[in-house]
């Protein structure tokens, strides 16, 4: 699907193609701000207002991807609700915002708490990190985007991009090794590859 | 870990971490390369870094929990609206998009609660008599006829009321998405299946998998609850019957939908795959 089509008619006031374009960024965006802020009422609402000042202010976008503008207003949108001291530094608690019953397969109680525990101290690490770092790294790791795209959506130099990736991910691995049960270390296994 | 080498040849952490997303220059690339292949202590750091990128990666992916909405567009954005008494009609409308509202409870046959707090219930999945365990009715396994047809479609074709996008980065992994007919009656009921095949994933959590459906009339959207029904031969299947006269439509009903299945390949690469076929509503 072509951005640009999309955006060329949602300039025009179509709000189908805005729909459409909304479709495929929803679940991206939301977990860029859901892995920022923590808590999935505050991402909602970070992507819900995202996607209002988006569709507001498309006829001021003119050559540059709709994607990372997109994203940039969101990133934004983060920094202020860092600004304003809502919940900074909670932990999510998406486990439990999650509702099981429907009756599908499931895998072993004792695997599902497992990775459960696992993705928990995941989440922790992110929160740990300093916000600049956090959202280089988000943008990488979850939303995948190239260290360019990155550096559109920041607006910081590319060496900064890969500099915070970097020692985002470091710090992350320092805190995943306070627990080798859940994620041993790799220097046993440095000749591995 | 230090960010700098202790020797001109020792790559730095931010040439390590760039060298695992193929973000270096070749010059670069096979420098490290080389470096690493003799030296256990940064391919050490390497494999921690790769260790810490992965773990994220392995995060799932969350459906949002609510419904997003945008206003309509303020008259002044238009400069070229030519209706004076637009701006008035329009500007306290709301075009309610239906997205993302798929972490439904269905704890019996009236599917109607939610998950999280500002969550609206949207799709009214019905439940057949071989209901088990909560589950929504459970479509077959596709027969081995009619899935080796649809594997069998191209990009972005449909055939019938199926549509096929395949990944253009890879071949071998597709979105499908088909219902058992092109026209409902208003109180009919839709079969939707959606193959998410190659997926590297293989959860039967829409959530895990990224998965959105939304029935698109006039540019609203209603979220539909895409069901995890099973997984064969490694494609996770979703799909289920949807009560057409319980999902929240906008008035008129009447008229010509699309179902759109849009898919969050959960492997962190962030690429979007996106199927649509047409639905007709009838009296």
């Amino acid at each position: 699907m072509d951005d640009r089509d999309l955006v060329g008619r949602a300039r025009r006031g179509d709000p189908e193609a805005f729909t459409q374009l909304m479709m495929q960024y929803q679940v991206p965006l939301y977990n860029m701000a859901l892995r920022m802020v923590g808590r999935p009422d505050d991402a909602a609402d970070i992507a819900q207002e995202a996607f209002t000042r988006a569709w507001q202010k498309i006829r001021t976008l003119r050559d540059a991807p709709f994607k990372s503008w997109l994203f940039q207003i969101a990133a934004n949108l983060c920094y202020d609700h860092f600004r304003r001291g809502r919940r900074y530094g909670e932990m999510p608690d998406e486990e439990s915002s999650k509702v099981i019953g429907l009756g599908i397969l499931t895998p072993d109680p004792q695997e599902r708490a497992e990775a459960s525990e696992r993705n928990r101290l995941v989440r922790e690490s992110i929160q740990a990190l300093e916000p600049d770092m956090r959202l280089a790294i988000i943008l990488r790791d979850v939303n995948g985007m190239a260290y360019d795209e990155i550096a559109d959506v920041l607006r910081v130099p590319l060496g900064t991009v890969k500099s915070r990736i970097a020692r985002a991910r470091a710090q992350v691995q320092e805190h995943l090794q306070q627990y080798p049960d859940f994620f041993p270390s790799t220097r046993e296994d440095a000749h591995a590859e | 870990m230090p960010s700098e080498p202790r020797d001109p040849t020792e790559p730095t952490l931010d040439e390590l971490s760039a060298y695992l997303d193929h973000e270096l220059d070749e010059d670069a690339k096979a420098r490290v390369a080389q470096h690493v292949a003799g030296c256990a202590e940064c391919q050490a750091r390497l494999d921690g870094l790769r260790q810490a990128s992965y773990a994220i990666r392995a995060l799932p992916m969350e459906t949002p929990t609510r419904t997003f909405t945008i206003p309509a567009k303020p008259r002044e954005s238009f400069r070229w609206a030519p209706v004076a008494g637009w701006i008035g009609g329009v500007a306290a409308a709301i075009l309610v998009i239906g997205l993302g509202v798929t972490q439904l409870h269905f704890p019996g046959p009236t599917a109607s609660s939610t998950a999280g707090s500002g969550s609206k219930t949207t799709g009214g999945l019905a439940y057949g008599s071989g209901t088990q365990n909560g589950a929504a009715a459970p479509l077959a396994a596709p027969g081995v006829s009619s899935n080796d047809q649809r594997f069998n479609g191209q990009t972005s074709t449909a055939s019938g009321n199926v549509a096929t996008v395949t990944d253009p980065s890879n071949s071998s992994r597709r979105l499908v998405l088909d219902t058992d007919r092109a026209s409902y009656a208003t109180n009919g009921r839709m079969m939707v299946t959606v193959q998410l095949i190659g997926s590297p994933a293989t959860s039967l959590n829409s959530g895990d998998q990224g998965l959105t459906l939304t029935l698109v009339h006039n540019g609203v959207g209603v979220a539909l609850n895409p069901v995890g029904v099973e997984s064969w031969n490694g494609t996770p299947i979703f799909g289920g019957w949807y009560d057409l006269a319980s999902l929240r439509l906008s008035e008129p009903r009447l008229g010509d939908y699309h179902l759109e299945a849009t898919w969050v390949i959960p492997d962190g690469s962030g690429r979007v795959l996106q199927a649509s076929v047409p639905v007709k509503i009838t009296a």
